[in-house]
């Protein structure tokens, strides 16, 4: 937005893309991450931008970790999956971008 | 009216458990300060950026308390960058003869842990862990590379150079040459970038002491003039870090933009360039910023780089200190180290990282969060 406007409409974005770039996370992030792991259960994740027609390209984690797997212009879908667990319980849903098989 | 650099000091880079950030500060403005003859009392102003070693106002505290007004300034990566366009222009605009800027820093080990709040950004953004730096420079990279057919070799070949160039600037951190296959097979730390292909967070100061360009002569025999400084922050559509989305249509980004800016307010174009820092927090960075920044087409840096074009011997020498890569990112100096690099260029006093044939015009790009760009170009 370069407009400066304030009057904004919500709109629903289509939930197949394709994955303009990606990166595999390989360490453990420190602090704001926040997820139910521990350095030694910390398991490698997938980051992309997903370029949705008429829409825009939102970043997001992949649901494959494997570079060999990923590659710039596959199609993915949006999913919606379990994340992590708060300290009371609740389940807390993120959003993921699955390759489409 | 124009303006010179007359004075420059630094501490080295790296880990110096001995002294805070802020006595690597003082470090550095003592030794501009006498590079450039001139006592603290007699600095008129001054600009400062440190982003985890304090204010860098409490420098007075160090070097004397005078009473001038001393600002601090923060802008991510491009701190350094940005308090010297606000010297530049506080010196340009005939207000004051005389000031200095300077930046230091002293940062943990590991990765930046930047906050999304900081930033505007929703707090899911890091809890889903995306909040890092090192992540949007490999996902860059990785669709340049897709793009402009640049190859994991040429990645390696950067970092080789910055490697290099370190082993030959005393005031460098990492200082032992490392093989283009040793840099390859380190650990793999965000594809396609491993770990010898990212600077760290470190330690180091620096400080220049700048004056009108008429008043040069009295503080050297060699001033460097400052023929341009210019900021700019991203446009819509621009491709940028922590960024939770992006327009379908691209601009240019900051870089190019600052770039642009800078040689028409110079009056010079690329070509003109005899030796150039561009922000190489990791090995794409360098690649990409090449392109940006005018000094070549986007994919020929795969040939440049291949020939050995970018080393200090080279057609288009970058990095001559070992940049980011070798020196680490002590994020408050890191810019205005650059800088230090480019007048000892100017002066000929690089030593064995010296350019030949006597450069005359020399070029420093800084990047930051969340997608903003400092360039300057001095001329001796």
């Amino acid at each position: 937005m370069a407009c400066s406007g304030q009057d904004v409409e919500i709109e629903e974005l289509p939930s197949r893309g394709t994955l303009w770039t990606w990166t595999v996370q390989q360490f453990m992030p420190k602090n704001p991450y926040k997820s139910d792991e521990t350095p030694e259960t910390f398991i490698p994740y997938g980051v992309g931008y997903l370029e949705l027609p008429g829409g825009v390209r939102v970043e997001g984690r992949l649901t494959e970790n494997d570079p060999q797997k990923l590659q710039i212009g596959m199609e993915m879908d949006v999913v919606f999956e379990p994340y992590r667990t708060e300290e009371n319980g609740d389940e807390v849903i993120n959003f993921f971008f699955r390759p489409v098989r | 009216m124009d303006v010179a650099i007359v004075g420059i000091g630094i501490h080295p880079f790296g880990r110096t458990p001995a002294r805070s950030g802020l006595q690597q500060g003082a470090y550095a403005a003592r030794l501009a300060l006498q590079d450039a003859g001139v006592e603290w009392r007699d600095i008129q102003f001054a600009f400062g950026g440190s982003a985890s070693a304090g204010s860098a106002d409490a420098l007075v505290n160090e070097l004397g308390l005078t009473g001038i007004p001393f600002i601090n300034v923060a802008n991510g990566c491009a701190t350094g960058g940005s308090s010297l366009i606000s010297a530049y222009n506080a010196i340009k605009s005939g207000e004051y003869d005389v000031g200095m800027v300077t930046g230091f820093d002293k940062h943990d080990r590991g990765a930046f842990n930047a906050d999304p709040k900081e930033l505007g950004i929703g707090e899911w953004y890091g809890e889903a862990g995306m909040m890092m730096t090192t992540q949007f420079f490999a996902m860059k990279i990785q669709k340049y590379m897709h793009d402009h057919a640049i190859s994991h070799d040429t990645l390696a070949k950067v970092s080789e150079k910055a490697f290099i160039n370190g082993s030959k600037n005393p005031n460098a951190w990492r200082t032992e040459p490392i093989s283009v296959d040793e840099i390859i097979n380190s650990t793999m730390v965000n594809n396609p970038l491993t770990k010898f292909m990212f600077c760290s967070p470190a330690e180091g100061g620096v400080a220049l002491i700048l004056c009108r360009a008429d008043h040069a002569k009295r503080y050297t025999d060699t001033p460097v003039y400052l023929k341009a400084a210019t900021m700019k922050s991203r446009r819509f559509g621009s491709f940028e870090v922590f960024a939770p989305s992006q327009a379908l249509q691209q601009v240019d980004g900051p870089t190019v933009d600052a770039s642009k800016a800078a040689f028409e307010m110079a009056g010079v174009g690329p070509k003109d360039i005899d030796v150039m820092q561009l922000q190489d927090t990791e090995v794409g960075a360098e690649i990409m910023h090449m392109a940006e920044n005018g000094f070549c087409e986007d994919g020929e840096q795969e040939a440049l780089i291949q020939q050995g074009a970018t080393h200090i011997g080279g057609s288009m020498p970058v990095n001559t200190d070992g940049g980011c890569l070798a020196n680490g990112e002590p994020i408050g100096a890191s810019g205005l180290r650059q800088v230090y690099e480019n007048v000892l260029q100017l002066r000929g006093q690089a030593g064995d990282h010296q350019v030949p044939d006597d450069p005359k015009l020399a070029y420093t790009h800084v990047y930051g969060a969340p997608g903003i760009s400092a360039i300057t170009i001095l001329q001796r």
